[in-house]
């Protein structure tokens, strides 16, 4: 499992933001992943529209009067998703947004002002400066998902500088000159599928998912997504591994590495649709994040799924792994949405959605101990009588891979 | 009696996990801040019972610790 965390964290992957190359050559070195496990791979593919990505280091200078700095990307600035795209800088003096004229100046957004009334006192600015605090390694975290752009560059600056700047503001000798370079682009992503075991009768069927996605590199600045979601991918393909050849005959088994996670859930959504218009109603299993465990795995659950809790519970008495309800934003939301059975499991992470999401920060003991929480929840739901009484007939159409082994692996 | 074999599951009701209020979306799972991992010894232990009750009623829980836990309200397996 740590090979497999540390091998999609690698340079060529590039943080595998749906849609990118990295994203795509992560997909095919896993479908050879679900090859080795016996797992004839299917890729689904999806539209994303405007995935956003800042395409160049933004530039960025400003001076107090005195002393003149330049922001360190990703630490001290950052590009905020509701800017416009500026490739080139803009300087000009520092103001305060509802203080004075706007225009040719960038504006200070006061803790408390919505973007909405920023803009509406930014006519004629250059660009908005936002604060935004820092994790615990001092980086302001990538997201994708988030507003549309609007009309000015948002820069968003870490709460040191953004206090500098509030405190020079006043004296009319602050000044800033900073870039925006940030695009949307409209993409393809791709779930990829593995089908293990069909499920007969009313026998259960079971869906491991974790999403292989992850926010991508900036430019300059690798975001390798080690534990956001290499851990969910390893943990899910090392239960496979183990399942795929012991469960009992008839109960359906397949696994689900879902893209476009950090862009809203996007593949799950494609996926639970893909389902439910399929009439299969297979018990979802979701791992979103294996890293770094510390009192308990967080649980949520959604749809019916009492009986699938039960199970879960049960085999973290066997595997002695303490369970919580907590919040899992992932993509089991997606499938309890669409109405069937899904627990998200989340053993927590750290360098959440930054350059220190490195493999050096997941513990092997984590992953060690969600995959054995996997394992027994899996071997449970197929094995005990409870849980197999609440299985469903799944529709051939998602379960037999061929439906889907008609799509080009990319 | 209470299941002091294992630190594992839920402490209190499962189905807590299907009324979670946390953050909205599907945008990632932020971190927790926690403790520590099971040790393995406990991790092998039966859900319920001691491990030679759970050997001699060939499942994983013994039969008075299992009448207990149901009628504590809790789950147990085997």
């Amino acid at each position: 499992m740590a090979g497999t965390v540390s091998a999609l964290a690698e340079a060529p992957f590039a943080g595998r933001r749906a849609g990118s190359p990295g994203g795509n050559a992560a997909r095919d070195w896993l479908s050879e992943q679900l090859r080795g496990l016996g797992a004839e791979p299917a890729a689904d593919p999806f539209p994303v529209r405007a995935v956003p990505e800042v395409y160049a280091v933004p530039e960025i200078t400003w001076s107090d009067g005195t002393d003149t700095r330049r922001l360190v990307f990703g630490r001290q600035a950052a590009v905020h998703l509701a800017s416009a795209d500026v490739p080139a800088a803009r300087r000009g003096q520092v103001a305060v947004a509802g203080a004075g004229d706007p225009v040719g100046r960038w504006l200070l957004v006061p803790a408390g002002m919505s973007l909405f009334d920023a803009y509406g006192h930014g006519d004629g600015a250059l660009g908005l400066l936002i604060g935004r605090p820092v994790d615990a390694d001092g980086w302001q975290y990538t997201m994708l998902a988030g507003p549309d752009p609007g009309p000015l560059p948002v820069l968003t600056l870490d709460p040191d500088t953004y206090a500098a700047m509030f405190a020079a503001a006043p004296t009319g000798l602050a000044w800033l000159a900073g870039n925006t370079p940030i695009r949307r682009a409209d993409v393809t992503a791709a779930n990829l599928h593995g089908h293990c075991r069909t499920a007969s009768g009313r026998s259960p069927d079971l869906l491991l998912t974790a999403h292989y996605d992850g926010v991508g590199d900036h430019p300059g600045l690798r975001q390798p997504a080690a534990a956001d979601n290499g851990s969910g991918v390893a943990v899910v393909l090392e239960a496979a591994r183990v399942l795929a050849p012991v469960l009992p005959d008839g109960a359906g088994f397949a696994v689900a590495l879902l893209d476009a996670e950090e862009i809203g859930a996007l593949g799950s959504a494609h996926h639970a649709a893909r389902l439910r218009r399929a009439g299969a109603a297979p018990q979802v299993v979701n791992v979103d994040g294996a890293g770094q465990l510390h009192e308990a795995a967080a649980v949520e659950a959604g749809g019916p799924a009492h009986r699938l809790l039960a199970v879960l519970d049960q085999a973290g008495r066997h595997t002695g792994l303490p369970l919580a309800a907590g919040p899992v934003a992932s993509d089991n939301r997606r499938y309890a949405a669409a109405g069937l059975a899904a627990v998200g499991i989340g053993a927590g992470m750290g360098g959440y959605h930054s350059p220190a999401d490195t493999p050096d920060r997941v513990d092997t003991a984590t992953l060690v101990a969600v995959c054995r929480l996997v394992v027994a929840t899996v071997w449970l739901a197929a094995t005990t009588p409870a849980a197999r009484s609440a299985g469903h007939r799944p529709s051939p159409d998602m379960t037999d891979s061929s439906s889907l082994q008609d799509r080009s692996l990319s | 009696m209470s299941d002091t074999q294992t630190r594992g599951g839920f402490t209190g009701d499962p189905a807590t996990a299907l009324t979670v209020t946390g953050t909205s979306g599907c945008c990632g799972n932020p971190p927790q801040a926690g403790v520590d991992l099971p040790e393995p010894a406990v991790a092998a232990s039966p859900c319920c019972g001691t491990r030679a009750e759970a050997a001699a009623e060939g499942s994983c829980c013994g039969s008075t610790a299992k009448t207990d836990a149901v009628a504590a309200g809790q789950g147990c397996c085997g």
